[in-house]
């Protein structure tokens, strides 16, 4: 006696009749190997349904927010017609320094401490997507890129040396420097992105 | 109601509101679209990708495109279908990028020796995870998300024979890595 294959007992479980599926199903109700092999089926997909939802090992959300935002800016100063890279990069520095620029609490710092550290992290992620060294820069661009990059290095250089502050003001003086670095970081997003879609990449 | 449908609903209990501030533009909106709906389709890519890297890779890339595309977004649908689509795309793309070499065979001997040596059988999981990008990918698309074999087809860019076929020959693979053959 001929079995029904797995492509034949694949095709019973799909709705509407496939050609052939009228003979297959008569084999199915009078051969018990079939049937059996047939429920296996049913309980093979049962089980993939039932395992266990995966989860991501980090929260990809603050990564998704920064590009995004940084598409928005650059879509938003295409619009307005400021094509300028200067422009665009001096604009972007000034309303995110603003933005950020405010006295925390000191019970706050701690937590604001980590969220600016994250989303430097963030625009960082954001900065390697577009290869930025692998990528040719006119010069006027290339010069705003370096300069910010110049002044991310001096705010490193000045956050390595925070260990030797006054412990009294160590963590809110950390806090200035990373929101300083966003600020900068967020400028150079621009920089590269508004370059990209200006190249069409 | 369809499945999805009722996948909103349990997965985000206000939707309209939700996605009304989405398409307005609200961070708060797009926030709590990603905090919904992270889990299901970090799990629909990590089924699809070959790494966990790939997959969170694609779960980024997926929500980038749902804060720029919600706009086009029709309420009458399922959010959960939307959503689904878009991620499933994203995640077929990147097979197509990478362009894994196919081991089935390599993994049908290898296997199959392991099993008459130790009698060891694999847990589902482990099968599932044995199987190449594409047929794994067919039989997650079609066994637990729903899709049809053409909807498959239209995703993968090939022909609904191809995904029935991939079904079917990953389900042999299944059967003989779990242990479950019937003697004849």
């Amino acid at each position: 006696m001929t079995h029904l294959s797995m492509e034949q007992l694949v095709s019973l479980r799909e709705p509407g009749a496939e050609p052939g599926a009228q003979a297959a199903r008569a084999h199915l109700d009078t051969c018990e190997i079939c049937r059996a092999e047939f429920d296996r089926l049913h309980q093979r997909i049962a089980r993939l349904k039932a395992l266990p939802a995966l989860r991501p090992t980090r929260d990809r959300w603050p990564g998704v927010r920064a590009r995004f935002e940084a598409e928005r800016r650059a879509r938003r100063l295409r619009q307005a017609g400021l094509v300028g890279l200067a422009a665009a990069a001096s604009i972007a520095l000034l309303l995110s320094l603003r933005g950020t620029y405010h006295a925390p609490t000191p019970a706050a710092v701690p937590a604001e401490l980590a969220e600016a550290k994250a989303t430097s992290q963030a625009l960082e992620a954001a900065i390697d997507q577009y290869h930025p060294e692998s990528r040719v820069l006119d010069g006027r661009t290339a010069r705003i890129a370096q300069e910010l990059e110049d002044r991310i290095a001096a705010v490193d250089s000045e956050l390595q040396m925070t260990d030797l502050a006054d412990p009294g003001r160590r963590e809110t003086k950390e806090l200035n420097l990373w929101r300083e670095r966003v600020g900068l970081l967020d400028a150079l997003v621009d920089v590269h992105l508004t370059r990209a879609s200006h190249a069409g990449l | 109601m369809s499945k999805a449908l009722v996948m909103d609903s349990y997965l985000l209990a206000d939707t309209k509101t939700v996605v009304a501030q989405a398409k307005a533009g609200d961070p708060a909106g797009f926030e709590a679209l990603y905090r919904a709906f992270e889990i299901p389709v970090y799990n629909l890519c990590r089924r699809i990708c070959r790494t966990a890297e790939d997959a969170e890779d694609v779960l980024q890339e997926t929500f980038l495109e749902i804060c720029r595309s919600i706009g086009q977004f029709r309420e009458d649908g399922s959010l959960w279908g939307w959503i689904r689509t878009i991620a499933a795309s994203k995640a077929l793309m990147r097979l197509r990028r990478n362009k894994y070499r196919d081991t089935d065979e390599l993994h049908d001997e290898v296997v199959g020796q392991r099993r008459e040596d130790t009698h060891l059988r694999m847990d589902l999981e482990a099968a599932l995870e044995r199987l190449s990008e594409t047929s794994r990918a067919v039989v997650w698309l079609h066994d637990v998300e729903g899709y049809t074999h053409e909807e498959i087809a239209a995703m993968m860019g090939k022909t609904p024979s191809f995904s029935k076929s991939q079904l079917a020959r990953a389900h042999a693979r299944l059967r003989r890595w779990l242990g479950e053959e019937v003697a004849a």
